[in-house]
């Protein structure tokens, strides 16, 4: 012990260096400040209170030049209130909770895949190995078609599917908010791999009753990340239309797209993505900011699609069999990371404080003008952050991306957890983290959340939001029966 | 699975899926097999019941799946697959690995098709697989629903004896039954703990006779039982008049008794003086106990011998009290026989029991009609059957279908199954048919 110590006091010296640091530059303004309020005091108090009496007696003040400054101010403040953007607040989410009856244990997922694959048991070795790696729990979910030896998708099923999880999501979400369908003015749905004409959209209107004049938007095709990029357009429908509500709903259908072939590239999305669904509730109206859980602080998209790698690592396509599925190459994580280091990039200096983007700056001059060799300085975004959603696309995307952002264990648990219960549920896995974090009580007023999703394209989409409310824990939600069973360990390798 | 009468392929559009328990059984969890269950492993128990179609109306497949998650919850076992320890001793990892249910369609009416009185068709309503040559992936129970043309339902039930006895199998498909009708699941299931254990000293003192030791084809992994000889079921049935005649003749013997004495002396006049099976096995063990896990435990094994007087020639009322009163409780020893180790190195570890010898299952008291669907709808007929009996055949006596149902009459009836060798058969027909009237 008594050789640590210096080390020890070392360190917890730095500490402090580094929070004196911290404090001195993010409230430099007010430090600044200071010794002008000081000097003008100083210099009231020098004159007297005679002195400034005469002083203000001796101001000549036109009628016609207090008309028109009042004028000037009254004039920029509406402009600058005027121009402001709408603030969207989030007033409530609500996630799906598929039925028990949906549940796949790895056992069964195995012996399933053994009976429908029997001819190529290399796969099948495949499939159990990422399986045991995987870092998913016994109960996820599939839908019922695929649960049939062969699975059994055809359009019926995938739109039962569709139905199940939408409508049972949009209700949650009435139900929790007093919220009416025909109060909707805009209405988003996301899915990416099941585009059925009618629209997503359209079943929704249909089965709710929505009014004629809302304004339904249908994304398809867009990945994972594409839950943020319906909020991202609900968020610009919303400065467009005063007073409105937006429910956006993120899914992703599984039934259409289990992939019956053997190649191995395409086989991990069958192990990984499970069935799931969010539906949430977006507004711009003043009497909803009293209610509203977040605000919606910033979005930030980055495209890579520019690049072809980037372009063709998560791509849909037959094999040579002619089975459809998504086939993943093998730079998918450095193409993440790199898209990673984009939209960490944009982002930075709209949440950091301004002593990290000081740091920053610094080594960015120091690496072009003085030494290229310095390690690139990558920015604490756990000081603008207090809950990190990282997308569980799987664990090595969660592994990465803690790396990267030198994340704690307990900063990406709500991730971790998320793809043990529920498995990758593409675009609305997010919500589920947040749900998560609620759940755990960790949820404070004014905290902020950073929502981070990859997807296909390949796109790496993030939302900031913070925290107006103070939240309870709920007693309903996803998590509610299996919270106290969680943060389980997860072990490197499960033994099937 | 052939069937000789009727078209083929009246049975169609059979799809698989599989149940898991509702609840995760968490890891590691295992289930010791007994010695009882490993010399059973052999043996597969299956079961039918036949509803009318205002039973299964307005139920979808989904309706009667969604029990089966509940149900199993409770029966962790069932859900398990057969894995080998390190000494080559196999146990049931519960893995909620599931059991397998087939949904199928039948071209003909539920009528139609139980006028054609061939138990070999049943075998197309009750999707099975044996343990062999997969055993660690191959589920222990499975469960057919299979619609017929009117609306009618039937429910198959392929349950391998390794897991529990007939008992057992019945009392887990009248738990579904109960959920499915909307009674409340008890919490969990109760253990059976037999109290008295009697010891015998080792070595084994006799060796026991109601088992044989097979050798088994390796590349069945040791769960698959060939047979020499084609067997062939039939269903017999003893309404209460022909039992009272019968219990007349023996004079205060039991039915079952009775019908075991019956039929071993038509066998034995019909096979023949070398064939004659001078020893039989008796399989009882009776338990109402619902609320328990499966178990083969209360099975209780005797063997009878004709010492005296050949069968063929015997009265039936001596016959009955021989059945009745000379019973040799073998259960122990054939329990014994599974401890044998050392001696018997390279020697299979492989046994039969049901057709080792004559074997003679009393399954009466089983409470198969309790099986209700859909408000009070019971069973129009339901029969119990075992599969992988060996040579010298099977007699499986069950409760007649009771008041209350279509064909029920008064208490008493019984239903006689027989799976015998086919030539056995066809001659037993004509014996029964024309000395007890009995069809």
């Amino acid at each position: 012990m008594p050789q640590r110590s210096p080390e020890f006091s070392g360190s917890v010296k730095l500490k402090y260096v580094k929070l004196g640091y911290q404090y001195l530059v993010n409230h430099f303004l007010t430090f600044l400040l200071v010794p002008v309020i000081a000097g003008i005091l100083l210099e009231l108090i020098r004159l007297g209170p005679d002195e400034i009496a005469t002083l203000w007696k001796s101001l000549q003040f036109d009628f016609i030049q207090i008309l028109c400054s009042s004028y000037l101010i009254i004039f920029i403040s509406t402009l600058y209130f005027v121009s402001r953007p709408r603030p969207v607040y989030l007033v409530d989410y609500a996630c799906y909770k598929p039925p028990v009856t949906c549940r796949v244990p790895f056992s069964c997922f195995m012996e399933h895949s053994r009976l429908i694959l029997s001819t190529e048991p290399k796969s099948v070795e495949f499939q159990m190995r990422i399986l045991e790696r995987s870092g998913l729990g016994e109960e996820t979910c599939l839908p019922p078609a695929i649960h049939y030896i062969p699975p059994a998708p055809s359009m019926e099923a995938a739109r039962k599917e569709a139905e199940m999880v939408i409508f049972s999501a949009v209700d949650t979400l009435f139900k929790k908010t007093g919220l009416e369908a025909k109060d909707v003015d805009i209405l988003i749905v996301n899915c990416s791999l099941f585009s059925p004409t009618p629209s997503l959209t359209a079943m929704v209107i249909n089965k709710y009753k929505m009014r004629g004049d809302i304004k339904s938007f249908n994304l398809s095709g867009m990945g994972c990340s594409a839950g943020m990029i319906s909020i991202n357009l609900a968020r610009d429908l919303l400065q467009s239309y005063p007073n409105s509500i937006a429910v956006v709903v993120s899914t992703e259908i599984i039934t259409p797209n289990y992939y019956q072939g053997k190649e191995r590239s395409m086989l991990l999305p069958n192990c990984l993505f499970r069935m799931g669904g969010a539906a949430i509730f977006l507004s711009n109206r003043r009497s909803d900011s009293i209610r509203a859980k977040y605000r919606l602080l910033h979005v930030v998209r980055t495209h890579k699609g520019a690049d072809d790698k980037a372009y063709r690592c998560v791509f849909e396509e037959e094999d040579p069999e002619g089975k459809s599925g998504i086939s993943l190459s093998k730079d998918l994580m450095a193409i993440a990371g790199e898209a990673l280091k984009s939209n960490i990039t944009t982002i930075g200096p709209l949440v950091l404080p301004a002593s990290e983007q000081l740091l920053f700056l610094m080594s960015l001059m120091g690496r072009k003008f003085f030494n290229p060799k310095w390690k690139p300085y990558i920015p604490d975004f756990k000081q603008a952050f207090d809950h990190f959603c990282i997308h569980a696309g799987g664990r090595a995307v969660i592994d990465e991306l803690q790396k990267n952002l030198q994340l704690s264990a307990e900063h990406v648990e709500a991730s971790r957890m998320t793809l043990h219960r529920f498995g990758n549920t593409s675009s609305s896995s997010l919500w589920y983290e947040l749900s998560y974090i609620e759940a755990k009580g960790r949820m404070r007023k004014g905290n902020r959340v950073w929502q981070i999703a990859f997807g296909s394209g390949f796109k790496c989409n993030s939302a900031v939001w913070k925290c107006i409310k103070s939240i309870e824990i709920p007693t309903d939600g996803p998590w509610s029966d299996c919270i106290d069973r969680y943060p389980v360990h997860i072990p490197e390798v499960v033994k099937l | 699975m052939v069937s000789t009468a009727g078209e083929n392929a009246a049975v169609y559009d059979v799809r698989l899926s599989s149940v898991v328990p509702a609840s995760i059984t968490g890891e590691d969890k295992v289930h010791e097999l007994s010695n009882m269950d490993l010399m059973l492993k052999l043996h597969y128990v299956k079961g039918i019941y036949f509803f009318r179609s205002g039973a299964a109306r307005g139920l979808t497949i989904n309706d009667l799946k969604k029990p089966m998650f509940e149900c199993l919850a409770l029966y962790s076992t069932l859900s398990g697959r057969v894995r080998k320890s390190e000494d080559g001793r196999p146990f049931i990892k519960c893995n909620d690995s599931g059991v397998r249910i087939a949904e199928a369609k039948c071209s003909k009416t539920l009528d139609e098709w139980l006028a054609f009185n061939d138990d070999s068709l049943n075998d197309q309503l009750i999707y099975s697989q044996f343990l062999a040559p997969d055993a660690g992936f191959t589920p222990l129970v499975f469960v057919q629903f299979t619609w017929f043309k009117c609306g009618g339902i039937s429910i198959g039930l392929s349950w391998a004896h390794v897991v529990g006895d007939a008992f057992s199998a019945s009392h887990f498909i009248n738990m579904w039954g109960q959920i499915l009708t909307g009674q409340v699941p008890p919490h969990h299931l109760d253990t059976y703990n037999p109290k008295n254990q009697k010891k015998f000293p080792s070595p084994l003192a006799k060796v026991p006779l109601s088992i044989q030791r097979v050798l088994l084809d390796p590349d069945g992994g040791h769960w698959l039982l060939s047979n020499h000889r084609k067997m062939r079921t039939h269903s017999f049935h003893v309404t209460p008049k022909q039992l009272n005649r019968l219990t007349e003749e023996a004079k205060l013997v039991k039915p079952f008794e009775v019908i075991s004495a019956m039929i071993w002396k038509s066998l034995a006049k019909t096979s023949g003086k070398a064939e004659e099976p001078k020893i039989v096995t008796l399989i009882s063990g009776t338990w109402d106990k619902e609320n328990e896990l499966p178990s083969n435990s209360r099975v209780i094994i005797s063997t009878i011998e004709a010492a005296e007087a050949p069968p063929a020639q015997a009265d039936l009322a001596e016959l009955a009290r021989l059945i009745a009163q000379t019973q040799e409780d073998e259960t122990h020893l054939v329990e014994r026989v599974m401890d044998q180790k050392g001696s018997d190195d390279g020697e299979s570890r492989d046994f039969i029991l049901y057709g080792a010898r004559l074997t003679f299952v009393n399954l009466e008291k089983m409470n198969i009609y309790a099986l209700k669907m859909g408000g009070h709808h019971q069973p129009v007929f339901a029969s119990y059957s075992v599969s992988g009996v060996g040579d010298e055949g099977a007699v499986l006596v069950l409760p007649g279908p009771p008041p209350g149902t279509e064909s029920g009459e008064d208490e008493g009836g019984r239903v006689i199954n027989l799976i015998l060798p086919e030539n056995q058969l066809e001659e037993l027909k004509y014996q029964l048919g024309n000395e007890w009237g009995i069809h």
